[in-house]
């Protein structure tokens, strides 16, 4: 059961005795992502072999960091004569705040959240200061499905450095089912230290991750989003975490923070996790979606039914029937077999 | 006293082989590999033969290798074969007969992409006496028959493919894998070291010919597994050539070490600082010949000359 592995990642038990058990920990947190945060977290055996393996993550993961960090810089500096609040969002914001979400975590893109009304300029400026729009999306099609059903602009990226940004205007797509009051939660966001960036208070920080895993999305990453919650959640003061299914019904995300909190609870054996995953639970009990989560996370053949359900339950929950028909067939024309060419080893000259 | 590949049997090793237990130690690293033992085995047998080998793994290790098929028909119907290191390599897969080939590419991707504990530079490197000469060129540029001569000639191989630099002490680590070798260097190098130490070669791989030779004894098994660099070489083999070493400055030489490394631009910061001193304690010249052995005098000229 993956639930033993989560728990040595984020250091809650210790490594397994037997030498194979680790190397398929160590494979499966490589594998998922997450090493160079079992490398923060995890104590390790005391050993140099394991040390020379959380050594090599964890300056992978630093790389990230000053790379984002730096990124951040340069959106401040494209911003610094204008009074536009822009509230930097997910591994962006854990890597700005610096608590225990952020540390050795791997990060790549930029998610930022502005008002609607800003979106615009915020757009123009950044064509200014170098983002282009992606190649990958920049067709009419893409172009004009992400600015009419969607909660982000069509990614861009740098044309020197090549890093992306996502521009958000929302939590959720325009389509969605659920609505998430993102303004309540703008109004409460704090200046990262020393800049003009801000992040969501951390109780919206969890909210927020909740929504993204459970409102949106197929759960793509399950191992690094379960942990991601693990600690965003324990990091939490006692009166955060009181005020969490408060905060959660207000902004209208109980389904999503319920399951997060759910989560929590059971694979980490958090208890008051638990006590408030109940406090929030309405009549429905999602039980197969928390199986389907499971089987995901578990992998291996059977699998293919979680990912199958969370793959349907995520388009469900991003757009209706009429819309989801004619994008999907599109999609599905346009695809094509991934080609792959021979490649000489990634050596520089 | 550990076991080798060749002390412990291969009718042990085959079985430890496809249940992906069996380890190897060479250098910094130890290695897990798993793959087809009826190709491999041979392979592990010639080259690597005096290497430090277990059946079962006595801890975690830095590299973990799976060689399989790239699909399920293609472990029946004209079998192939494509290293897997644990992440996404843009590796093409190989006909069964070359998993020499698709076992000495997986290290090396493991190596130069996953441990960032030590700036890795494309590089050949040699020690003698406790010193180390590091020679970076292009694929193709001459840096394996140089370092094979070298190697013939009495120097201990470090390394081939790997300057390994350590980030805190910018001294180099010994990564004695066997001499990977491409069309012409086939003979030359045969030549050098004698038939025996060479293996039989794989034709028409997408890199051409290709085979590979045994490091001597002497280097697998000294007990000098690091070495401060003295001399930074920049090979540059061209026919009909004079002879000629032209002294580098320190800028420029760390400019070329930069282009050559797979990892300077993820270390950022401390992969400078290393490459830096590492620059600082050597002298950096590039060098243009037309033989070898006028090459192999040459370098032994640098060598003696140069003050550490």
């Amino acid at each position: 059961m993956k639930r033993e592995a989560l728990k040595t990642i984020v250091g809650r038990q210790s490594l397994p005795s037997r030498v194979l058990d680790r190397i398929d920990l160590v494979r499966f947190a490589d594998s998922n992502h997450v090493l160079g945060q079992m490398a923060h977290h995890c104590e390790g055996d005391g050993s140099t072999a394991m040390a020379d393996i959380f050594k090599n993550a964890k300056l992978r993961a630093e790389h990230d960091h000053t790379m984002l960090t730096f990124e951040m810089n340069r959106v401040e500096r494209a911003f610094s004569d204008r009074i536009l609040p822009i509230v930097v969002l997910k591994g962006g914001a854990y890597v700005a705040s610096g608590g225990p979400a952020g540390r050795g975590r791997r990060v790549s893109d930029l998610d930022i959240l502005v008002m609607p009304d800003d979106l615009a300029e915020v757009e123009q400026q950044l064509l200014k200061f170098g983002w282009v729009p992606d190649e990958q999306t920049d067709n009419d099609y893409d172009q004009q499905y992400y600015r009419q059903h969607m909660h982000e602009l069509p990614p861009m990226r740098h044309k020197t450095r090549g890093t992306v940004i996502d521009v958000h205007h929302a939590l959720l797509p325009k389509t969605a089912r659920h609505k998430i009051a993102v303004e309540k939660m703008f109004e409460t966001a704090t200046p990262v230290q020393g800049g003009n960036l801000n992040i969501f208070q951390p109780i919206d920080q969890f909210i927020h991750s909740a929504v993204h895993a459970f409102a949106d999305g197929a759960l793509d990453t399950p191992a690094r989003t379960l942990i991601e919650q693990y600690f965003l959640y324990c990091d939490l003061t006692r009166e955060e975490k009181t005020a969490l299914a408060a905060r959660a019904r207000e902004v209208g995300a109980s389904m999503p923070v319920a399951l997060a909190l759910w989560f929590v609870g059971s694979v980490f054996g958090v208890q008051d996790a638990m006590q408030h995953s109940k406090t929030l639970r309405n009549r429905r009990r999602y039980l197969l979606l928390k199986m389907a989560v499971v089987n995901k996370l578990v992998g291996g053949r059977s699998s293919v039914l979680g990912k199958a359900y969370l793959y349907v339950r995520s388009h469900y929950l991003r757009m209706p029937i009429y819309l989801l028909v004619p994008h999907l067939l599109r999609k599905a024309v346009r695809w094509r077999p991934g080609q792959k060419t021979p490649q000489e080893f990634p050596f520089p000259q | 006293m550990h076991q080798t590949v060749n002390s412990l049997h291969a009718a042990d090793i085959s079985p430890a082989l496809r249940k992906g237990t069996f380890t190897l130690t060479l250098g910094p690293f130890a290695h897990l590999v798993k793959g087809p033992s009826h190709h491999l085995l041979p392979h592990l047998a010639s080259m690597y033969g005096d290497c430090e080998a277990s059946l079962e793994p006595s801890n975690v290790t830095e590299i973990m290798l799976r060689l399989r098929a790239p699909n399920v028909f293609r472990r029946f119907i004209r079998q192939q074969i494509s290293p897997d290191p644990g992440f996404e390599v843009p590796a093409v897969p190989l006909p069964i007969s070359m998993v020499p080939l698709a076992f000495e590419m997986g290290l090396n991707l493991s190596v130069a992409l996953k441990t960032c504990r030590f700036v890795t530079i494309h590089a050949g490197v040699v020690e003698k006496g406790g010193s180390a000469i590091i020679m970076s060129a292009a694929s193709g540029g001459g840096k394996s028959t140089l370092s094979a001569a070298l190697h013939g000639q009495g120097y201990n191989l470090f390394s081939d493919e790997f300057a390994l630099m350590d980030l805190e002490t910018a001294e180099v680590r010994s990564y004695p894998r066997p001499i990977s070798l491409k069309q012409n260097s086939i003979p030359i190098v045969r030549e050098l070291l004698g038939p025996d130490r060479i293996s039989e070669v794989i034709s028409d791989t997408p890199k051409g010919d290709i085979a590979y030779a045994r490091v001597s004894n002497a280097s697998l098994t000294s007990t000098q597994s690091s070495a401060p660099v003295k001399l930074i070489l920049f090979p540059n083999f061209q026919v009909g050539a004079q002879a000629v070493a032209r002294r580098l400055n320190p800028a420029e030489a760390v400019m070329r070490l930069v282009a050559a490394s797979t990892n300077y631009s993820l270390l950022g910061e401390p992969a400078y600082r290393t490459m830096v001193s590492l620059v600082k304690g050597a002298q950096t010249y590039e060098i243009t010949y037309g033989t070898t052995e006028e090459s192999v005098r040459l370098v032994g000229e640098l060598f003696g000359g140069a003050s550490p």
